[in-house]
């Protein structure tokens, strides 16, 4: 069964999902995975999406158009086989806040550093708090150690950003507890 | 003395309102024994139910003390039978997961510090005081007694901090 990653973003105001999934609901579409969050003003959904005679997009026909004439953007994108798994990744999970006074540049130094080492994101999400006189820019990452990489040497790299770009920095394991 | 299998939702037991146990016989103490067994046997658990293993009774049993958060602040090896939570304050918040619900970890607020009540393996009533992790573990733990999961728990989408307060 082929599956697809749908986006969804628009001006947020309630009822957004309820319009969406009735039209998957409609098609007979199964909802896997999803996530869906305010940005800004916007509302924006990802969903990965499966039913069980649909191969291509245009299997979908325009079933999408009512959605996009209420304004809201709609993108589909069929996966490729397996594209709907998750990879099991070894490692620690753990937590790094990155907050400090708004200015440009704070993401991709941060991330550059998880990147060049194979420190994988799975969770990544930044927002712009605090007056508008004093903008406070907050980015919490969740990422996977591999094995090869302590939290200790994750921290010390960060440490040292954190004299770089002026920021609070701070490291932590969340790895979650089995109970 | 066996290692049990864990059953996972959704088997109707782990939603079930377990029965007290009535007596501590032979049966109680086989009882005691798997839940320990199958909570070695699993290797990185720190706590079971009855219900996970089958058995819709009121009995946990509880170990903190060779897990990374629990290792400096715990009462052992703990059989819990009729346990009941008699005090409980302030709020801890941990990523949680359980062996019945693989896959999924969320978010969940307990209380840091609980006083609990209950029968040991040899029908002694005891009570103590406990803190941190093993207070979240034994929270967790009596939760499967009552049918709840830490599903019914979660307290936030995100692991953020500063999402809550609106601008
Ligand atoms: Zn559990």
């Amino acid at each position: 069964m082929n599956h697809f990653a749908l986006t969804i973003i628009g001006r947020d105001h309630p009822g957004i999902v309820a319009r969406v999934t009735k039209v998957l609901f409609d098609l007979g579409c199964n909802i896997a995975d999803s996530s869906c969050t305010i940005l800004g003003g916007q509302f924006a959904m990802i969903l990965i999406i499966s039913h069980p005679r649909f191969s291509t997009r245009e299997s979908f026909g325009t079933a999408f158009e009512p959605i996009e004439q209420d304004g809201l953007s709609v993108f589909l994108r069929t996966l490729q086989a397996g594209g709907e798994a998750a990879p099991q990744l070894p490692g620690e999970l753990c937590l790094i806040s990155v907050y400090g006074s708004d200015k440009p540049g704070i993401v991709y130094p941060v991330v550059k550093e998880l990147g060049d080492r194979q420190i994988n994101i799975t969770d990544l999400n930044t927002q712009l708090v605090g007056s508008p006189e004093r903008p406070v820019y907050v980015m919490m990452i969740e990422a996977i150690l591999p094995p090869g990489i302590p939290l200790e040497k994750l921290a010390e790299v960060m440490a040292q950003l954190k004299d770089r770009l002026q920021v609070d920095i701070s490291v932590r394991d969340i790895t979650p507890v089995e109970l | 003395m066996a290692v049990r299998k864990i059953l996972c939702y959704p088997d109707p037991l782990l939603k079930m309102v377990c029965e007290p146990v009535a007596e501590l016989n032979q049966a109680c103490d086989t009882l005691a024994q798997d839940l320990l067994d199958t909570m070695l046997a699993s290797g990185h658990s720190v706590g079971v139910a009855a219900p996970q293993i089958g058995v819709s009774q009121r009995m946990v049993v509880v170990d903190v003390s060779n897990s990374k958060l629990g290792r400096n602040n715990n009462h052992g090896q703990l059989v819990m039978i009729n346990p009941e939570i008699l005090e409980q304050s302030g709020q801890k918040s941990m990523r949680e997961g359980c062996m019945s619900v693989p896959d999924y970890t969320g978010n969940v607020v307990r209380a840091e510090e609980i006083l609990v009540q209950f029968l040991d393996r040899r029908g002694d009533q005891q009570a103590i005081r406990a803190t941190g992790f093993e207070a979240v573990a034994i929270q967790h733990e009596l939760d499967h007694l009552d049918g709840l999961l830490f599903l019914d728990r979660v307290s936030s989408l995100k692991t953020d901090l500063f999402r809550r307060k609106k601008r």
